[in-house]
C-alpha cells in the first residue's frame, strides 16, 4: 500500500481580530494522518469538531481567517510530491479535478442556476483539458451513461432536478475526469434514507471503478459503516482514535467512540439510546488536558491536565486516551 | 396556445389595466384641482379690455368645446377617452393652436436620443465595472472605483450639471452652451457631429450619477453572487476566472439588472427635465416645463400618458422575455 495523502501536525486555526480582540479558534489541532491509495477513509466526528475544516485544508482550498498555523499536507502522485498546502494557480488548474476531487455536501446548491448541466460539465472538463464542445459532451454522456443517470439530465437546468438527482449529477461532476483522490463532504446529508442509499452506491462504484481514494466526512455512522475501510474519529479539532472500520465499530477503545457506537440504533433492541452527556466544546476556548474529559464518565485527575497522545494501540489502531496508554504501558510491561 | 392563454394573454391584460388606471388618474387630477383653465383663459383674454357678458358668454362655449370641457363629468371622461384612442391630445393651450401631439413629437426624438443612449451606456458601465469590483473586491483599483463613485453618486445630476457647464463652455469653451443642434437637419457629418457634440455634456450629467449607482447595484449583487456555492465550487475545480466571472457571476445578477434597464427605458419619456433645461436642451423635458409654467394641461397630460404607456409597455415587454434571462422563471 502506498500513501496517497500525507498530514503532519497540522494545526489550522481561524483567527479573526475585530476592535482589536483576537479571537483564535482552534478548529484543527495538531492532526496526523496518512491515507492509503484506493482506500475509503471516513472521517467521522459530531458538528463542529472540524470535520470540515480538516477537509478544506486537506484540499488545499483555505482562504482567511482560516489559517493553517503548523504542519503540512503533502499528496503523492507516482513519484511526485506535491505540498497541499501551496498550491499555485498551475497547480490548482492541473491537480483539481483531474487528480484530486471535490464532493460537496447534498444541500448545498453547487450547480450554477442559470446554466445547463451540460454546460456546467463542459466548464469543468475543458478547464483541464483540451476538448472541443462536442467531445465534452461525449465524455459527459457516456459517463452518465456508466453511472445510470439519464441523459436528459443534461439539457437540464438544475433546478428542474430532484435532490437526490442533483447529487448524483454533483457526483457525476465532481468525478468526471477520473480523480486518484475525491473528498466528500457529507454527500449524503439532507437527502432522505432511499435516496442516500442510491447515493452510496453510486459512491462506492466511482470509488471502486479505477480505484480512487475516498475520504468521506459525514457524522452519520451509517453511511461510514457502509463505506469507510478505516476510521478517523474526530473530536475538537483532534483525532481521538482511528482503526479500520470493524474495529471501530466492534471494538472502540475511547470513550468518546464508544459512546458514539453505543448511540447508533440496533434493529434487535429495544432499549433507549445513550446519547453522551454535555456539549461538544467551543473550540476558541477548548478544555485544558484531554478535551473530552468534561463529558468523560472515566475521567481522572490526569485527563484534566494533561492532554493524552495519540497512541498505536496495536498495528493499524491508534487513540488518544490516557488510560488507554496506561493499559497499552502494562501490557507491555506486565 | 397555453403559452398565449396561460403567460402571454394575463400579461397584456394586466397592462391594458394599468394603462386604463392611468389614463382614468390622468384625467382626474387636473379636474380635482381647484383652478379651471377656462376660468384661467377668460381672466388672461379680459384682464385688460371690458368684454359684453354675452362674449364672455360666447368665449366660455368655444373654449370649453375646444378643451374638451363640456357637459357632464362622464360625458368629459367619454370624450377623453374617444380622443386619446384616436391619438389626439389637442391643441396645446399656450401654443394654441399647435396640436399636442405635434409639440411633443419635436421633443421626443432628442429625448428619445439623449436619455436612450444615456441609459443603456451607464447601465452597460455599470454592470461591467461593478460586476468586475465585486468580484474582486480586494484589488486596488476595485477600492478605488468603489470610493469613487460612492463620492459621487448622491451628488444630484443637476449640480453635476452646472458644474460641468460652467467648466466647459465658460472656463474652457469646448462645448457649445445651450441647444440641440446647429445646421440644417440632414443626415451630413456635420449636423450629426454638432447633435453629438451638443448632447454630450447634458449625456455626461446623467451617466455619471447613473453609472454610480448601477454600479453600487451591481457590485452588490456580484458580491452576493461570489460567495454563492456554486462560484465557490466552480473556482475550486480552477475554471477561469473570466468565465466564472461571466457565466457564474454576472450571468446570475442579470435578472434584476434587466428589470431595471427595461424600466429606465420606459421612464425616458417623461424627459430629463432638470437636465434639458439647464442645457436648454429641446426634448420633452423642456416642453414639459414650458408646459407646467404655463398650465398647459394638455400638454402635461399628454407627456404623462406617454410615460404611462411607455413604462407599462416596458414592465410589459420585461415580463414577457422574464423566460429568456433566467430559466427558473417559467410560465405556469
Amino acid at each position: 500500500m502506498t500513501t496517497i495523502i500525507e498530514a503532519k501536525n497540522l494545526k489550522a486555526y481561524y483567527i479573526t481580530q475585530a476592535y482589536g480582540v483576537e479571537r483564535t479558534v482552534q478548529a484543527v489541532d495538531n492532526i496526523s494522518l496518512e491515507i492509503q491509495e484506493g482506500e475509503v477513509f471516513g472521517i467521522a466526528g459530531e458538528s463542529g469538531c472540524g470535520k470540515s475544516t480538516l477537509l478544506k485544508v486537506l484540499l488545499g482550498a483555505f482562504e482567511p481567517p482560516l489559517t493553517v498555523v503548523d504542519g503540512t499536507v503533502e499528496y503523492h502522485f507516482d513519484s511526485e510530491r506535491i505540498n497541499a498546502l501551496a498550491l499555485t494557480d498551475q497547480n490548482l488548474r492541473d491537480i483539481r479535478w483531474s487528480k484530486v476531487s471535490y464532493i460537496p455536501q447534498g444541500s448545498m446548491h453547487v450547480l450554477n442556476p442559470v446554466r445547463r448541466i451540460r454546460d456546467s460539465f463542459y466548464d469543468f472538463i475543458t478547464t483541464h483539458q483540451q476538448v472541443g464542445r462536442r467531445e465534452s459532451l461525449e465524455i459527459t454522456r457516456k459517463y452518465l451513461a456508466d453511472l445510470g443517470l439519464p441523459e436528459s439530465v443534461l439539457a437540464a437546468y438544475p433546478h428542474q432536478l430532484s435532490g437526490g438527482m442533483r447529487q448524483r449529477v454533483t457526483i457525476a461532476l465532481a468525478t468526471i475526469l477520473w480523480p486518484k483522490l475525491i473528498f466528500a463532504d457529507e454527500p449524503t446529508t439532507a437527502l432522505d434514507v432511499v435516496v442516500q442509499r442510491g447515493v452510496i452506491q453510486l459512491l462506492k462504484e466511482v470509488q471502486q471503478r479505477e480505484g480512487s481514494t475516498l475520504v468521506l466526512i459525514t457524522h452519520d455512522m451509517g453511511v461510514h459503516a457502509n463505506l469507510a475501510d478505516r476510521i478517523a474519529v474526530l473530536y475538537a479539532g483532534k483525532i481521538v482514535e482511528e482503526a479500520d472500520t470493524r474495529t471501530i465499530l466492534k471494538n472502540p477503545r475511547h470513550p468518546y467512540t464508544q459512546y458514539l457506537i453505543k448511540s447508533l440504533p440496533h434493529l434487535d433492541e429495544r432499549a433507549e439510546r445513550v446519547s453522551i452527556p454535555g456539549r461538544p466544546p467551543a473550540l476558541d476556548n477548548p478544555p485544558t488536558g484531554c478535551r473530552f474529559h468534561p463529558r468523560c464518565p472515566l475521567a481522572i485527575d490526569k485527563c484534566r491536565t494533561i492532554d493524552p497522545d495519540l497512541i498505536t494501540v496495536r498495528p493499524g489502531h491508534r487513540a488518544a486516551c490516557h488510560l488507554v496508554t496506561e493499559e497499552v504501558i502494562h501490557a507491555t510491561t506486565a | 396556445m397555453t403559452l398565449l392563454k396561460e403567460f402571454i394573454l394575463p400579461r397584456l391584460l394586466q397592462w391594458a389595466m394599468v394603462i386604463f388606471v392611468g389614463v382614468t388618474i390622468t384625467f382626474l387630477i387636473p379636474r380635482l384641482s381647484p383652478v379651471n383653465p377656462i376660468d384661467q383663459a377668460l381672466g388672461r383674454l379680459t384682464a385688460f379690455q371690458n368684454v359684453e357678458p354675452e362674449g364672455v358668454l360666447a368665449l366660455r362655449a368655444t373654449l370649453e368645446d375646444l378643451y374638451g370641457l363640456g357637459g357632464s363629468f362622464f360625458d368629459q371622461y367619454i370624450a377623453f377617452w374617444q380622443r386619446v384612442i384616436r391619438g389626439d391630445l389637442g391643441p396645446s393651450f399656450s401654443a394654441f393652436p399647435r396640436p399636442v401631439n405635434e409639440l411633443i413629437g419635436a421633443g421626443l426624438p432628442w429625448t428619445i436620443g439623449l436619455l436612450g443612449s444615456a441609459v443603456v451606456l451607464s447601465w452597460v458601465l455599470g454592470v461591467v465595472l461593478g460586476s468586475l469590483a465585486g468580484y474582486f473586491p480586494h484589488r486596488l483599483w476595485s477600492q478605488v472605483l468603489d470610493k469613487v463613485l460612492i463620492v459621487v453618486y448622491p451628488i444630484p445630476y443637476y449640480i453635476l450639471a452646472f458644474v460641468l457647464l460652467m467648466a466647459f463652455t465658460y472656463y474652457l469653451p469646448i462645448f457649445p452652451l445651450v441647444g440641440g443642434a446647429k445646421g440644417t437637419p440632414g443626415l451630413n457629418w456635420d449636423y450629426i457631429s454638432s447633435v453629438l457634440i451638443h448632447s454630450f455634456l447634458p449625456a455626461v450629467s446623467i451617466i455619471v450619477g447613473a453609472t454610480a449607482f448601477r454600479f453600487i447595484m451591481s457590485k452588490a449583487l456580484a458580491s452576493t453572487e461570489t460567495s454563492s456555492d456554486y462560484v465557490t465550487y466552480a473556482e475550486m475545480a480552477a475554471v477561469p476566472k473570466r468565465k466564472v466571472l461571466f457565466f457564474y457571476v454576472t450571468r446570475n445578477t442579470m435578472l434584476p439588472q434587466i428589470t431595471d434597464l427595461a424600466l429606465s427605458l420606459g421612464a425616458i419619456f417623461e424627459g430629463a427635465l432638470i437636465t434639458e433645461v439647464v442645457f436648454a436642451y429641446p426634448g420633452v423635458g423642456s416642453v414639459l416645463y414650458n408646459s407646467i409654467i404655463s398650465a398647459d394641461y394638455n400638454v402635461i397630460m399628454g407627456i404623462t400618458l406617454l410615460s404611462i404607456v411607455g413604462i407599462a409597455t416596458a414592465s410589459l415587454i420585461v415580463d414577457l422575455s422574464y423566460p429568456l434571462f433566467d430559466p427558473r422563471v417559467r410560465f405556469r
